[in-house]
């Protein structure tokens, strides 16, 4: 049984400021993303990627165009998804323990406290943290706090995952082990993963389908499937032939896209 | 073990201290008494004088006014920080009321409300409600937009995001806020007693004074200094309490590091343990 429903971005288009000022970040995009599919969105730095989460969470209003979640417009928050920012810092909250932090969107819904407390802990171990509990997320490195996150997102059991920019600040080999997890997770729970990045292999690797965006203003460059089944491994996929066209086809997208205003954004 | 941190802040104290004892031992001078002559008055004035009871009177009056400040400096300042419209169009108004000086308003508060306890709790409300309002405003406003982003995301509603993100994420700078009133409240008790009042402190030490009893006015000032360095150590305490996440993680946030390349992310690798910063 598939839970949830699609996410549909219809013709969305997002300006900042007004008048003569006014600044076109998105223009005319459009987008599916099915139940229990992992899409990537790829795009060069400030592109609008984080706008476009924004708008897919609720969180913001396009300026025209709309996002729709099943049959519903999204104007707010929906309770079907969960957000996972780059900024886990600012995101996780220091003043509660980690298990509290996992919890706190069920205490939202005002599931009783010990109750959230198992899901919140059982959460962790999902995320391979079995004894982070009652700590503080600041005592945690940057991998394991981001994890953390991904845990409060498990726990508000919502079908949908969206992550932006979710492994840029980690080191490399946290990274590696964060995409894996993601996969993992996707596998066992059947949740939709939507996965905003600036970074090419790590869109080839995540998605079932990648979609580019480039230009300025930002439109959808192409949308490319990536024919790499459901198990993923960081040594033999990124070593596969298919990997590697896929990714090229991807940076010559992007570059040929950038070439005559910065060839500088086209170096991953 | 714990004796050497307690004897490093302490050895300056006693040299004061013992140095004050010594200089004013046999001391003739009429206004600067032996301090044992000072300690013995305190000490019969409290047993045996109405100087408990003055203790009392101004202790309750800065207790009920400080506590009277900080509901309605906290809960206006959370209100006033949440909302734009509010925090502009009171703006102007909170400066203008900050930078006059409560002690102005004694000559008023007698006139219109009398000599009573009420007017001094008003007045000491009055001198330390601000200091708590816009350090209340200016920490909701601190809250990073991440931590707005993510109540909002996870739809955690008005009550809860008042009492767990907000209120929370404010409090570093409530209590410092809470700081600054406690010693504006100190002063503002004194002078509150100073003025038309039969009780308190800060009438026993015009009282004392007045009649040149010049030991008993030293003794009074002393326990006024005693009662203003008692309540600001209860809020350290409190704060200490309240704050932990706050002051223990401070360093880490202070000089921000890279991530360092580590092995897996597992809790008891010595490395992670380094990383973490556990121990401040």
């Amino acid at each position: 049984m598939t839970r949830g429903s699609s996410l549909y971005v219809e013709d969305l288009c997002m300006s900042f400021g007004q008048g003569p000022q006014e600044h076109r970040v998105l223009d005319g995009l459009t987008l599916r993303v099915d139940p229990e599919e992992a899409v990537c969105v790829v795009g060069p730095s400030g592109a609008g990627k984080t706008t476009l989460l924004r708008c897919l969470a609720g969180l913001a209003r396009p300026t025209s165009g709309q996002v729709r979640y099943g049959e519903r417009s999204l104007t707010e928050p929906h309770g079907d998804i969960a957000v996972v920012s780059q900024d886990y810092r600012g995101s996780l909250l220091p003043w509660l323990r980690v298990w509290d932090n996992v919890a706190f969107p069920l205490q939202g819904r005002g599931v009783k406290k010990a109750v959230r407390k198992r899901r919140a802990l059982e959460c962790l171990e999902a995320v391979g943290l079995p004894d982070v509990g009652e700590k503080y997320p600041w005592q945690l490195s940057g991998g394991m706090q981001q994890r953390v996150a991904i845990a409060r997102g498990l726990a508000y059991d919502a079908p949908v995952l969206l992550m932006d920019e979710p492994f840029g600040s980690v080191d490399a080999q946290s990274r590696f082990d964060l995409e894996d997890l993601t996969l993992r997770l996707r596998r066992q729970l059947g949740i939709t993963v939507v996965v905003v990045t600036h970074d090419i292999d790590e869109a080839v690797y995540l998605g079932d389908r990648v979609i580019v965006l480039g230009g300025s203003p930002t439109a959808v460059l192409d949308t490319l499937l990536v024919p790499l089944g459901t198990d993923r491994d960081q040594l033999s996929t990124r070593a596969d032939p298919r990997f590697a066209e896929l990714r090229t086809r991807v940076l010559a997208l992007i570059r040929g896209e950038r070439m005559p205003t910065g060839p500088e954004v086209a170096h991953q | 073990m714990p004796w050497k941190p307690i004897l490093r802040q302490l050895w300056l104290p006693a040299l004061v201290f013992l140095v004050l004892l010594l200089s004013t031992a046999g001391s003739t001078s009429f206004y600067f008494p032996p301090l044992t002559e000072v300690l013995a008055a305190l000490w019969r004035e409290l047993l045996h004088g109405g100087l408990f009871g003055d203790l009392l009177f101004s202790l309750r009056n800065i207790l009920c006014g400080l506590a009277l400040a900080t509901a309605v400096g906290v809960g206006a300042g959370l209100v006033i920080g949440e909302i734009r419209t509010l925090r502009l169009a009171t703006g102007p108004l909170l400066d203008f009321a900050r930078a006059t000086p409560t002690v102005g308003f004694v000559p008023v508060i007698i006139l219109t409300l009398g000599i009573g306890s009420g007017p001094k709790i008003f007045l000491i409300f009055l001198g330390s409600v601000w200091p708590i309002l816009l350090n209340t405003i200016s920490g909701v406003q601190a809250i990073s937009p991440a931590v707005h982003e993510t109540a909002r995301g996870y739809r955690i509603p008005w009550p809860l995001r008042l009492r767990r993100v907000i209120l929370p994420g404010a409090l570093p700078q409530i209590l410092a806020g809470i700081r600054i009133a406690l010693s504006v409240a100190v002063v503002l008790m004194v002078v509150s007693e100073i003025y038309g009042s039969p009780v308190g402190l800060g009438n026993f030490i015009l009282q004392s004074g007045s009649s040149f009893h010049v030991a008993e006015t030293w003794a009074g000032t002393i326990l006024i200094g005693i009662l203003g360095y008692g309540l600001s150590v209860l809020l350290l305490l409190v704060e200490h309490r309240l704050l932990g996440w706050y002051h223990q993680r401070a360093p880490r946030v202070r000089s921000p590091r890279p991530d360092r390349v580590q092995g897996p992310d597992s809790p008891d690798s010595p490395d992670s343990v380094k990383s973490n910063g556990v121990v401040v």
